[in-house]
């Protein structure tokens, strides 16, 4: 056996972790991350780890180009073909206004230019049939023009090809057709009904759109790393990480790149869900405190929510693009180890969502940043000790911080000390925020859950948001903040999601449908994993969910159905298992109403093999041993004396009453008074409330 | 104690948190579409004088109608008030919208004291009437929209008052949806009252207090340092609503005087025409929202629209006018006239604020009712829909195309898959208005829409209002107007143009062509950047004969380019004359 690796790339660095399934050896190495090409600092990174490559059996990569490119616009000239009558798709969304006082609002601009998007004549109706067949000297013509205007990726998505893609098949076969005539088969393909089987025309044109967008730029990356790997003796298999929480080879990702949007905090939950079921937690709210954001994910029974409402660029004010790909659930706010204090116009301290990031970084970093930030304010209350950020490797200037906070220590005529412990505040306000919107909002008590805190600042955020959302534990992981989304893609299975929408009113007389439906979704899941991955279906174990509604609403719950054939007698418990769901969702239940399934959802994984974390050897310590120093920290207005601890060093099992400290090389942990800390037996940190 | 400045902060926070979270809870668990896809409802909380602290609205013409609500609850029940009380209120002419919306609120208490109210108002889908949904363009008096609910108490010191909701829902098409939607309101408010009190528990009663006026004194600071960025002087603008939906002989005659200080912005309407026999009178609380819409629009998009921030701002509408309607005038289509309350003021300041704001947009909501029994499935089914349409021009951008009018906000238009799978219709079209095209200027106006339903039932019935045909989206600074709203319905392929149909009758194989208007231009078309006509061109939104006779640019179809001496030498000749 051998090592299998982990690369995750993020803003400022490149992680990798590599696990020895057989020793349990385990290792981590940081490089830089090279935006302009990131396959340099990949590559750097990988050569960092001074693996023999020849002896590593699987590569997982976690990449961010796919989000980079669409945000920078920096991909391929698309040309779409449409329906007729339906060429300003793109151009028209949802029609909304989601600035509603803004008078100047512009849509998000289209990522397929009008001229570049063309009609053609054919026509599905709504329940399938063809009502007028594809006009094939149409689509001739529209390639030639696109061969004329440079384009570099063609896209097809016409109306309800959710239900029936015949024309999209026969567009796509006419399309390969010229292009192999013009010698020009380097030229993409992207059939909207491949990427996805919702209905929706809007979301699944943008979804296929910027699939095309991304393909050439995405294929070329991963053909480089592939070629560059081999070359260093490499002889494994390359997989992907999957904004579903799971991953795919790079032949399945180079098709189809949108898939993969999100990877890095998709893998730190993942990493998540494995500490809780390890601490036999099954519900969980995972907070990643970032240096510029914080992220959180709520897991229930141990299993992420997974949606296909996933949008780019979107925010209070901004629709964003949708993508129409199952993404785990995660909420984002501008909070972080280096985001900005600042004072409104009326005189309010706010922090965020403007950051410092890595460079310059906060103030006391001495690397030329002037503003005031969340660290700057940790270093002043003696949160955070300037001898030791990063295991005393960097240095870290305490006046400096002085200097930035005193600002708005002026502005309120306090001490810095008072101004410091303000900027806190206010942070930890703003995360537990985060926390609020997936939980409170969502119609979830936080109560009921544990909260897992990883992330520079999150371990910082977490005793504070535990005290206001009356959270009863956190855990913090033993595994390094810095590198734990890397570890969690070593976590992830081959998965797999197909959804199709068929909108079918759940009854007995109804059953063959919703099989038949079931088994078509099956059959491309297995598709997939022989043709795609290359595997073989009788390792592959399928899940089935349905999206359901009463009939006359909207919106839909996702409910997970029994996988294998449904008989008449399961119709009635899935019939009240959807009462169910939808009663915890939305409070109410409409027993007499007849129910719907929008779309059928299946899952497909593969199951790896998974890193285990072992329980580290008791060593016979006392916790005084671990205590380093007694340190004043400015905390509810006023200095106390609080025992700082090498966290490395406490021996596990045992009860500490905080306040208290606890630092290790990268990360520091704080516990408040009324709170009490056990270092369990694999390391992690475990902290209870009151 | 008084706390620190950063912990009044926090619970500041929690009470705006608290009113998100009642509109969540609130979209989450409402029964009817209305409320959860359109949003069409607000929710909000005022100090024990009904000042509006904070609040969320769903669509922006909620934005400035709870507070009323709330002063009318003080003033009708004052001291007789109790812990657990829930009154209910959709009286349009002085606290209310249309009579669909309904205001609920419930007293905050501390022990024996009033410290605020929680308000939540909701487009209930059924409240009676004579038309289902309960609004119609040919109502002529309010008694035909429906029931009218005068500020009474739904619950009494925590118990539901029977009587009173035996009668809403007995006078309701939809009992049960009236009934679930009823209740979920209630049950959100009480989410942000739990929200109030846990603050209260943990920081006191009297730092809440604190954080409340600390809100209205924030709003009220940035408000008047907004005012300061503003030009001052007299404003004036006027206007004509379409005789067609007002039911009227003669258009209708609509004027605003903007009149703007260092602490004042006044709005006022006198002059304006009196209300109307048709439905599209605004009710003055409505009138207000529209302004504090465009209000907003002025000073920042973005600001927290509480009391405070409101608090420069006094509207003027006369009553017996359409801007402040007095019983027994009909009101169910409100948003006709709410919308001339934000586009006067609009257009009178538009040349002076163009940081902010726009030429003239198609305005109009036209309201589409498409219904019937579905043939297939022997079911009833409604297509209840606003349309999209063209915004207008800024000083340095186009204006937007296929946009939600200004009464609307975060409204999703369906898609057509989904029309498609569920009801009878083919959506033939859904396209940038192309035809009729848009108001041109050196930046020009975005482009309509145009929608085309294709019957495929036996039959159907179908209801639309349409505004802002004869007196289209105006340009600004010799920027040209839009083309207006149409709509034409084709019956055994004969089309003809409609204004105001309610409940008309179509057959199968007939098509309604809903063709929305582009925004009104901004500046003169001959000063438009060539390159920018062609692009429009090569992008086939407008005709070469545009280019050439509009814009006066010349250009070669074939190469693609603009002939820049010929252009020239057009835009010469055509700027003598």
């Amino acid at each position: 056996m051998g090592y299998r690796l982990g690369v995750d790339i993020g803003g400022a660095f490149t992680d990798l972790v590599g696990y020895d399934d057989e020793t349990g050896d385990f290792i981590w190495v940081k490089g830089e991350t090279t935006p302009f090409e990131p396959s340099i600092g990949v590559l750097s990174t990988v050569k960092k780890s001074r693996l023999d490559m020849s002896k590593v059996i699987m590569v997982i990569h976690g990449q961010t180009l796919v989000i980079n490119s669409i945000i920078t616009r920096d991909g391929a000239k698309v040309g779409l073909l449409t329906t007729w009558g339906h060429r300003d798709i793109l151009e028209l969304q949802r029609a909304n206004r989601r600035d509603m006082y803004n008078f100047r609002y512009k849509k998000p601009k289209p990522f397929v230019l009008r001229y570049l998007s063309l009609e053609i004549d054919e026509r599905i109706a709504g329940d399938g049939k063809v009502l007028k067949a594809l006009n094939a000297e149409e689509v001739k013509r529209a390639v030639n023009k696109f061969l004329k205007e440079g384009v570099e990726s063609i896209c097809v998505s016409f109306l309800n090809s959710y239900i029936n893609p015949e024309h999209e098949i026969e567009a796509g076969k006419i399309i390969r057709e010229v292009l192999r005539e013009n010698d020009r088969e380097d030229i993409s393909i992207t059939l909207a009904h491949e990427i996805t089987r919702e209905w929706g025309e809007y979301e699944r044109t943008n979804t296929a759109v910027l699939n095309a967008f991304v393909k050439p730029k995405l294929a070329h990356y991963l053909s480089v790393l592939e070629k560059e790997i081999r070359g260093m003796g490499y002889k494994g298999p390359f997989f992907s990480m999957l904004s579903n929480g799971g991953m795919a080879s790079f032949d399945f990702v180079k098709e189809f790149p949108i898939y993969s949007i999100e990877s890095g905090p998709i893998a730190g939950v993942i990493g998540g869900i494995a500490i809780a079921e390890l601490m036999k937690e099954k519900n969980v709210i995972i907070l990643d405190g970032g240096s510029t954001t914080t992220k959180a994910s709520l897991v229930e029974d141990l299993t992420p929510k997974v949606h296909s409402e996933y949008y780019v660029g979107r925010d209070k004010f901004n629709p964003g693009y949708p993508v129409k790909v199952p993404v785990i659930e995660i909420e984002e706010v501008g909070n972080g180890g280096t985001s900005i204090a600042w004072i409104d116009e009326v005189g309010n301290l706010r922090v965020g969502p403007k950051a410092m990031g890595a460079d310059p970084g906060p103030a006391c970093y001495g690397k030329g940043g002037q503003e005031p930030t969340v660290t700057d304010a940790y270093v002043i209350n003696g949160l955070i000790n300037p001898e030791y950020l990063l295991g005393g490797e960097m240095k870290i200037y305490k006046r400096l911080a002085v200097k930035a906070v005193k600002k708005i220590a002026d502005y309120y005529n306090i001490s810095v000390e008072e101004a410091a412990e303000g900027i806190v505040k206010i942070a930890n306000e703003n995360a537990a925020n985060a926390i609020r919107i997936i939980s409170v909002q969502k119609g979830y008590d936080p109560r009921e859950f544990s909260l897992i805190a990883h992330g520079g600042s999150g371990p910082m955020f977490a005793p504070f948001i535990a005290e206001d959302l009356e959270i009863k534990k956190i855990i913090i992981p033993t595994i390094p903040p810095g590198v734990f989304s890397a570890w969690g893609m070593l976590l992830t299975d081959i998965r797999h999601d197909v959804i199709a929408t068929n909108v079918v009113k759940v009854g007995a007389e109804t059953v063959n449908i919703i099989n038949k439906t079931y088994s078509e979704v099956d059959s491309s899941l297995t598709r997939i994993f022989e043709e795609e991955e290359n595997l073989s279906a009788d390792d592959l174990v399928i899940f089935h969910y349905a999206d359901m509604r009463y009939k006359g609403q909207e919106h839909t719950v996702k409910v997970p159905i029994k996988t294998g054939a449904i008989k008449e007698e399961d119709i009635p418990d899935i019939i009240e298992k959807f009462h169910v769901y939808h009663e915890r969702a939305y409070s109410f239940r409409l027993q007499d109403s007849p129910v719907e399934i929008v779309n059928f959802h299946g899952v497909g994984v593969v199951k790896v093999k998974r890193p285990v974390i072992r329980e580290i050897e008791k060593e016979n310590v006392s916790v005084e041993d671990a205590i380093r120093e007694y340190r004043d920290v400015f905390i509810h207005g006023d200095y106390s004396t609080m025992p700082v601890f090498d966290r490395r060093k406490i021996p596990t099992e045992t009860k500490i009453k905080g306040p208290a400290i606890l630092e290790d090389p990268t990360s520091t942990v704080l516990v408040l008074e009324n709170q009490e800390l056990v270092k369990d037996k694999y390391g992690n940190i475990v902290i209870y409330r009151g | 104690m008084s706390v620190d400045p950063f912990t009044l902060e926090i619970i500041k926070n929690g009470l705006v948190v608290a009113n998100e979270e009642m509109f969540q809870a609130f979209a989450r668990t409402a029964k009817s579409p209305v409320i959860y896809e359109v949003l069409d409802f607000a929710v909000g909380m005022t100090d024990s004088r009904g000042n509006m602290i904070a609040q969320a609205p769903g669509v922006p013409a909620f934005s400035g109608v709870l507070d009323f609500a709330a002063k009318e609850v003080l003033e009708k029940w004052g001291s007789d008030l109790h812990p657990g009380d829930v009154i209910v209120s959709n009286v349009p002419y002085e606290s209310g919208t249309h009579l669909n919306d309904v205001t609920l609120a419930l007293p905050i208490f501390y022990k024996d004291e009033l410290i605020g109210m929680i308000l939540n108002k909701g487009h209930w889908t059924e409240v009676g009437g004579m038309a289902f949904g309960s609004w119609n363009p040919n109502a002529t008096e309010i008694y035909q929209e429906g029931i009218q609910l005068p500020c009474v108490k739904l619950y009494k010191e925590g118990k539901p008052n029977r009587d009173v909701i035996d009668i809403i829902l007995e006078n309701s098409r939809l009992p049960e949806y009236t009934l679930g939607d009823m209740e979920a309101q209630v049950a959100s408010m009480k989410v942000a009252e739990k929200r109030v009190q846990t603050l209260i528990e943990k920081y006191s009663v009297d730092n809440i207090l604190l954080a409340m006026k600390k809100l209205l004194e924030d709003g009220e600071k940035y408000a008047r340092l907004k005012l300061k960025e503003l030009p001052k002087g007299e404003f004036e603008a006027e206007d004509y609503i379409d005789s067609s939906i007002a039911g009227t002989e003669e258009p209708v005659y609509v004027r605003a005087k903007i009149t703007i200080t260092d602490e004042e912005f006044i709005v006022n309407f006198t002059g304006s025409a009196e209300q109307v026999m048709s439905p599209i009178n605004s009710p003055y609380p409505a009138t207000v929202s529209g302004v504090r819409e465009v209000y907003m629009a002025l000073t920042d998009p973005h600001a927290y629209p509480n009391g405070g921030f409101f608090s420069p701002l006094k509207v003027i509408a006369p009553k017996g006018s359409i801007f402040h309607p007095i019983k027994p005038a009909p009101t169910s289509t409100d948003w006709e006239a709410i919308a001339f309350a934000t586009d006067l003021v609009w257009k009178a300041l538009a040349p002076h604020v163009p940081d902010k704001l726009t030429a003239g947009h198609f305005l109009s909501i036209i309201a589409t009712i498409v219904g019937g029994i579905n043939d297939r499935t022997g079911e009833p089914f409604a297509i209840v829909e606003p349309q999209p349409g063209g915004w207008g021009a800024g000083y340095n951008m186009d204006g937007t195309s296929g946009l939600v009018a200004c009464g609307d906000g975060e409204t999703y238009i369906a898609s057509s898959e989904v029309y498609e799978r569920n009801f009878p219709i083919l959506v033939e079209r859904y396209m940038l208005n192309v035809e009729d095209g848009v108001g041109h200027g050196k930046h020009r106006g975005g482009f309509g829409v145009i929608r085309e339903y294709r019957i495929l039932n036996s039959q159907v019935l179908v209801t639309i209002q349409v505004g802002r045909h004869d007196f289209p989206p105006w340009g600004v600074n010799g920027g040209l107007p839009g083309p207006g709203n149409r709509v034409i319905v084709y019956r055994d392929g004969k089309g003809e143009e409609i204004r105001r149909i309610s409940a008309e009758v179509l057959k199968k194989g007939d098509l309604i062509s809903i063709r929305t208007s582009g925004g009104g231009g901004w500046g003169d078309p001959l000063d438009r950047d060539p390159k920018l006509v062609l692009e429009d061109y090569r992008n086939e939104l407008i005709s070469l004969e545009v280019a050439k006779k509009v814009y006066g640019v010349v250009i070669d179809p074939e190469q693609m380019e603009v002939d820049w001496e010929k252009t020239e030498s057009l835009r010469k000749k055509r700027r003598q004359c």
